[in-house]
């Protein structure tokens, strides 16, 4: 996952997570608001209604107090309690009461004898006045009434002749809902007696409602709508029933609804915008300096080379301390490098030390064939790295020596055809020890090839003049001159002008000629061949000569300076 | 209608009696012109044929000429030396769909109208005009009460239980009198000779009167209700 990407992800989740969580907690609070306000409309309606119900109600009881004086009704109602059984009588009432309630408009009206009896009364029913049946019938004398497929609001008047209260007349209309804004539904003992909603059938609201069970205001769902609905208290409507009003909450919330979606909606693109900037604008700032150190990582693992980086161009600490500690990191590596190189060091000077230790006459050799080979390659002008290949790999030339058995090795005599053979493998042997070790590789070219020949009469390939390494060839004549000025238990070391007579003798044939100058040019020989060596080796022969050893014979082959 | 037949052959009865009696006498003949429509009809609707803020004077008769409704309702009766209390008859006035049946009558003093209820409901027929006070009480169908009338004068009937029924009772002093067509003729026949005022009477527009000498020759009157809108003297 790159860095920029990871950095949206955390930078835009928390934000995802903020807005989806204040999404919903405004959502909801939005909802409870809008619900709070519709029910809040819903008492205000009710409220307006009950004050319009109670002006209605005084005015009809002035107009109820002058019907109740009406002397034809008086009349009727006299007859009516003088023969109670008397049909005729009845529809007499009857027929007064039609036309009373034409003339006035009303829907509904009722005599009662003095205790409260119904005697007679006639209802509005399909625009006709039907007479009331009141064996199936309680009317009450104040309230709701529910005749047929409506409900119909009473009010009643005492009719009084002087002192004798004669009965009591009720009026009443049918409950008009066109007051109501909103749909209402009436309820009788908890049956939907009557209902504004719009295309629901009163059974469905009953089911719907017996949800809501006492509590006044509640939510219901009809129709796959949910409504708020507010049972209206403030109205006596007498024993059983109660007005509930709807709101429908989710046409109500709609617009509020879309509203919050645009605005959360411009809130997550922009939130995504902003994560998007701010994570580019970060990580641009962390991964251009952490990409340009891997760039000079990358350019120093193919140089192999570790180097230092300056400060990279950032304001960033953290990148800042990461370039230092890269940079202590890189210090120490070096340092380290520096230390197995040192122990490189150490340990081939041991090992030639050893090689040289194996053989006294030989002692010293390897060192100064590097010495001598290091005056040639300065001489020659190598670079520094060339001058250290050519050290160590002076210092190392000999090393096959290890696998040649010492009775060839150190044999005073002259070696047999076997015996050479045997010896001239040590360059390959050498090669074949060093090889095994990663680090020695640059050396293996002067450890296999010194002995090659100028003219390609060398071994053990016979490659010829430029053919073989220029290090080989400098260690090779750095070998000849040494073997030839150092003593042998069989002849002594020739003097330094005697072997640089012989190395230019042999130059162009066995020797790369320009090396041989250069050998002579450095100088390095007449500083060198130095007496101390003479000394040592005398002083060596002499404890041999005196422990009894046999002291080794005069002969060496021609063109054999070193065994 | 069997009340009218029988008053009339009665009529017939006492004009044979007075011709017999009287040696010279003429008939009055007269046409009544109504110019406008006088009376707001309260009707009350039959039962059944309520309609809502229809309210209750509705129910014009479209069928019904307005004019001849205003002329059939005029009484004619001659006033001045006249022998009184002869002629008294019995007539009817039912009630019938809330109504009265006739709502104008004439009779003459010392005549006998009953009132037999024809409605399935009750009605209580009752008088406060002077010449007759009286209260039939509550009565159902089928039950008739009677009333005579010995004073002249008009008598409005109403009934306690339909305010809207009314009627009107014109008792003369004597027998000479008639109520108008619907055409607005009438006759008042065998009239003695002399000079007589003869009476026009209506319910809103009220009493019109003329003078009237009776010869040998019949005697033809016009009245113009209401006063001074003769339709000639429009037309000259």
């Amino acid at each position: 996952m790159r860095f920029a990407t990871r950095s949206f992800l955390l930078s835009f989740g928390p934000f995802a997570l903020l807005l989806l969580g204040s999404f919903t907690a405004v959502q909801i609070l939005v909802q409870h608001a809008v619900r709070d306000q519709l029910v809040a409309s819903l008492r205000q309606t009710h409220e307006s209604i009950a004050r319009m119900q109670s002006k209605n109600d005084a005015r009809d009881s002035r107009l109820l107090r002058i019907l109740g004086e009406n002397s034809t009704l008086k009349a009727g109602l006299q007859l009516l309690l003088a023969a109670p059984s008397s049909r005729e009588a009845r529809s007499t009432v009857e027929d007064q009461l039609r036309e009373m309630t034409e003339t006035l408009g009303f829907d509904f009206l009722m005599i009662s004898d003095p205790g409260g009896k119904p005697l007679a009364g006639v209802f509005r029913v399909a625009n006709q006045l039907a007479p009331i049946d009141f064996s199936r019938t309680h009317a009450p004398l104040r309230g709701l009434l529910t005749l047929g497929e409506s409900a119909y609001q009473i009010g009643s008047t005492s009719i009084d002749q002087g002192e004798e209260n004669l009965g009591t007349l009720s009026i009443g209309e049918r409950l008009d809902f066109s007051g109501f804004s909103t749909p209402v539904v009436l309820e009788h003992h908890g049956e939907a007696v009557e209902s504004t909603l719009p295309g629901v059938s009163r059974a469905e609201i009953q089911s719907s409602l017996r949800a809501c069970g006492q509590s006044s205001d509640c939510e219901v769902r009809l129709r796959g709508d949910t409504y708020v609905s507010a049972s209206m208290n403030s109205l006596s409507f007498g024993e059983g029933y109660s007005i509930r009003t709807f709101q429908n909450l989710d046409v109500a919330n709609r617009p509020v609804q879309n509203a919050l979606h645009a605005v959360f909606l411009v809130a997550g693109v922009g939130a995504i915008l902003a994560a998007l900037i701010m994570s580019a604008v970060s990580s641009r700032s962390i991964v251009k300096p952490i990409a340009a150190l891997v760039d000079r990582l990358r350019e120093s693992e193919k140089t192999g080379v570790l180097p230092e980086f300056r400060a990279l161009a950032t304001s960033i600490q953290e990148i800042g301390e990461l370039t230092e500690s890269f940079n202590q990191a890189g210090a120490a590596i070096r340092e380290g490098r520096r230390t197995l190189q040192r122990a490189y060091v150490e340990f081939v000077g041991s090992l030639a030390s050893a090689l040289d230790a194996r053989d006294p006459y030989t002692a010293g050799h390897s060192r100064r064939v590097s010495e001598y080979s290091l005056a040639i390659g300065r001489q020659l002008g190598l670079d520094a790295e060339q001058l250290d290949e050519l050290r160590i790999g002076a210092l190392l030339h000999d090393i096959g020596k290890i696998g040649i058995p010492d009775k060839v090795l150190q044999k005073p005599g002259a070696l047999t055809n076997e015996e050479f053979a045997l010896l001239r493998q040590h360059p390959t042997i050498g090669r074949r020890i060093l090889e095994g070790v990663k680090g020695f590789h640059p050396y293996l070219p002067v450890v296999e090839l010194h002995h090659e020949n100028w003219n390609g009469k060398g071994y053990p390939r016979g490659l010829e003049r430029t053919d073989t390494p220029l290090q080989a060839r400098i260690v090779k004549i750095a070998d000849a001159y040494d073997a030839m000025t150092s003593d042998r238990p069989y002849r002594p070391g020739m003097s330094d002008e005697e072997a640089v007579r012989r190395l230019e003798e042999a130059s162009g044939t066995e020797f790369d000629p320009v090396i041989v100058k250069a050998f002579v040019a450095s100088g390095v020989h007449a500083e060198h061949a130095p007496d101390e060596s003479r000394s040592l080796r005398n002083l060596s022969s002499a404890i041999e000569i005196a422990s009894g050893q046999t002291a080794p014979k005069e002969g060496i082959p021609s063109g054999e300076p070193s065994k | 209608m069997p009340f009218m037949v029988g008053s009339t052959l009665r009529s017939v009865i006492c004009v044979a009696l007075a011709a017999v009696s009287v040696v010279q006498a003429a008939d009055i003949q007269g046409t009544i012109v109504v110019q406008r429509k006088l009376t707001k009809r309260r009707v009350t609707p039959a039962m059944g044929s309520y309609d809502r803020a229809a309210a209750v004077d509705l129910k014009t008769d479209s069928a019904e000429d307005p004019l001849s409704f205003e002329r059939e309702r005029v009484v004619v009766y001659l006033e001045g030396d006249l022998p009184s209390q002869t002629g008294s008859i019995t007539a009817e006035i039912v009630q019938q769909n809330r109504r009265f049946f006739p709502d104008t009558l004439w009779i003459p003093a010392g005549s006998t109208v009953s009132f037999p209820n024809l409605d399935p409901i009750f009605h209580n027929v009752f008088s406060l005009s002077k010449p007759k006070e009286f209260d039939l009480g509550n009565y159902a169908k089928d039950h008739t009460r009677t009333v005579v009338f010995p004073k002249p004068g008009v008598v409005y009937v109403n009934c306690h239980l339909h305010p809207n029924m009314s009627a009107a009772i014109i008792i003369t002093p004597n027998r000479w009198g008639a109520k108008a067509a619907t055409d607005g003729k009438f006759t008042i026949a065998d009239v003695p000779r002399g000079t007589y005022t003869i009476v026009a009477w209506h319910k809103s527009a009220g009493v019109f009167r003329q003078r009237v000498a009776v010869d040998d020759k019949n005697v033809a009157v016009s009245f113009f209700i209401p006063i001074g809108e003769d339709p000639m003297a429009r037309k000259n």
